[in-house]
């Protein structure tokens, strides 16, 4: 069976665990509950005909009390770019980590996932910012771990482009 | 009694013996007794445990460098057979010129470490959404001071013969020049709102000076001229920063840089610089719209004519800083007719 590594990368309480947590055992819980260090998951999926064992690394949020180990992403294929646009903020921190993702995983494939689109009326996605996003050469999803509005697209389209791309375990 | 210190603090004392295989030098504590062999014997990690596997290269290249530190992987989690997600960490060092891994389960230590991050990041939380609140409220209170003036504008109309597109032209073109400035972005707000009150004094003008058609005689030029001081003194003394600068605006946007301007005579960098702005838009706008005394003149021409104001008329430097932005004017001049 074909293996894959994706990471979860983005600042904090954007929602990467419980894309990870809808994604895997569709499940969501309101409550916020800080992820400290790595929480790694399994899931077998069939992409395109074929069996894929994804490994999705939830990777603790950046802020000033922890910062991304570049380490964690070694070997990965994919990585999935998590900001919470009610959050000016986490959107710059995305950029910010996409560039590291970059330099740690060189050759992995990317994603985007601006969650909590069901608080799209308190989105505040600023002109420049979409600009950047828009000149990203890769997917943009609005994800809600929630409502699970674009979850499975969004790993499903990840993987798709991991298995084009041939990057990382096989 | 080593080995007791180790089970105790649940921790699990590992030597390498080559690639990936391993000896226990310690009793394999009960909360790791499920991800780790407990037979004794020289084993090999499973590459199951991903998190290890991927800290073993780290590990590796750090026994190698022979340090006398040790190495941390930092947090992670294993998820038991019954379901519970343990936290562990391994420690990469150096004894004796021996391969060394320690696995630890830090049990009540990270719970309270967590717990720690939780309430920080919990707070971080509060801030920023009270910040977004504040944020929420300063613009809708400047969204009052904004329909303030533009109520206070749609009076000044009623007398004066200036259009409502020039007056917003007028705001417009100075908040780009004040962004281009670098200002704070709340200064760069004051003034797309002051600048186009600066003739708002017109309205204390009487109507046989401000609506005569011919040229005015020199008393009523002097009379005329009050309107900078009737329009600062209409906007003073509110305690609102915009109409701060609107104030000052109405009262000195008549100065001239070589100080020959009016009311106060101001010379120079002695003249407010949200003014200095105000005058070049004005001046710019006045000369490539037609007015009832003047055609329009096109853009060069209206340009030639500024150059020759600056350093006297105009500050010299922030007209070269207009002309820089002359492409964003000209887009703010189309927009709004």
């Amino acid at each position: 069976m074909i293996q894959k590594k994706i990471c979860l990368l983005g600042g904090f309480a954007v929602g990467k665990t419980s894309l990870v947590r809808r994604y895997v055992e569709s499940l969501f819980d309101e409550r916020y509950l800080t992820t400290v260090g790595v929480k790694i998951d399994k899931k077998v999926v069939e992409i395109d005909g074929r069996q894929v064992n994804l490994m999705i690394w939830d990777l603790a949020g950046e802020d000033e009390f922890a910062k991304l180990n570049g380490s964690y992403l070694r070997g990965a294929s994919g990585f999935i770019l998590v900001a919470d646009p009610t959050r000016p903020a986490t959107v710059e921190k995305m950029f910010e980590l996409l560039q590291k993702a970059q330099q740690s995983a060189p050759g992995a494939r990317g994603v985007v996932a601006l969650n909590k689109v069901d608080l799209l009326d308190e989105w505040r996605l600023e002109e420049a910012y979409q600009q950047q996003l828009q000149a990203l050469d890769m997917p943009v999803l609005r994800t809600s771990a929630k409502t699970g509005e674009e979850v499975e697209a969004l790993f499903v389209k990840l993987s798709s482009s991991m298995l084009l791309g041939g990057q990382g375990d096989a | 009694m080593l080995d007791r210190v180790f089970q105790q603090l649940d921790q699990l004392v590992l030597q390498r013996t080559e690639g990936r295989w391993f000896i226990a030098h310690s009793q394999v504590p009960e909360v790791l007794a499920e991800f780790f062999d407990n037979s004794g014997e020289p084993f090999e990690l499973g590459d199951d445990l991903l998190f290890l596997d991927n800290f073993l290269i780290d590990a590796d290249a750090h026994w190698q460098s022979g340090a006398d530190f040790p190495r941390h992987s930092g947090t992670w989690y294993e998820r038991s057979r019954s379901g519970v997600d343990v936290a562990l960490e391994a420690i990469a060092l150096t004894v004796d010129g021996s391969s060394i891994l320690v696995i630890e389960a830090p049990g009540v230590k990270h719970e309270l470490a967590a717990s720690k991050l939780q309430a920080a990041r919990e707070h971080l939380l509060t801030e920023e959404r009270l910040e977004q609140e504040m944020r929420k409220r300063t613009a809708q209170i400047r969204e009052r001071e904004e329909q303030i003036a533009l109520r206070l504008l749609a009076a000044a109309g009623f007398r004066d013969e200036e259009t409502g597109a020039h007056v917003r032209r007028i705001g417009m073109y100075s908040e780009a020049i004040a962004k281009h400035l670098g200002w704070p972005q709340d200064q760069v707000d004051q003034i797309r709102m002051a600048a186009p009150m600066h003739d708002i004094g017109k309205i204390g003008i009487p109507d046989y000076v401000l609506l005569k058609p011919g040229k005015l005689t020199k008393e009523e030029w002097s009379v005329m001229k009050r309107h900078a001081a009737i329009g600062a003194e209409m906007l003073a003394n509110t305690g609102i920063p915009m109409m701060d600068m609107a104030s000052d605006i109405a009262r000195f946007h008549h100065e001239r840089w070589d100080g020959t301007g009016y009311p106060d005579g101001l010379l120079g960098e002695a003249i407010p610089i949200s003014c200095r702005i105000t005058a070049i838009v004005d001046v710019y706008d006045a000369l490539v719209h037609e007015r009832v005394y003047k055609p329009a003149y096109d853009e060069p021409t209206a340009l030639n004519m500024m150059r020759e104001l600056a350093g006297n008329h105009l500050d010299p430097n922030l007209f070269e800083v207009f002309l820089e932005l002359l492409p964003e004017i000209r887009r703010i001049r189309q927009e709004i007719q």
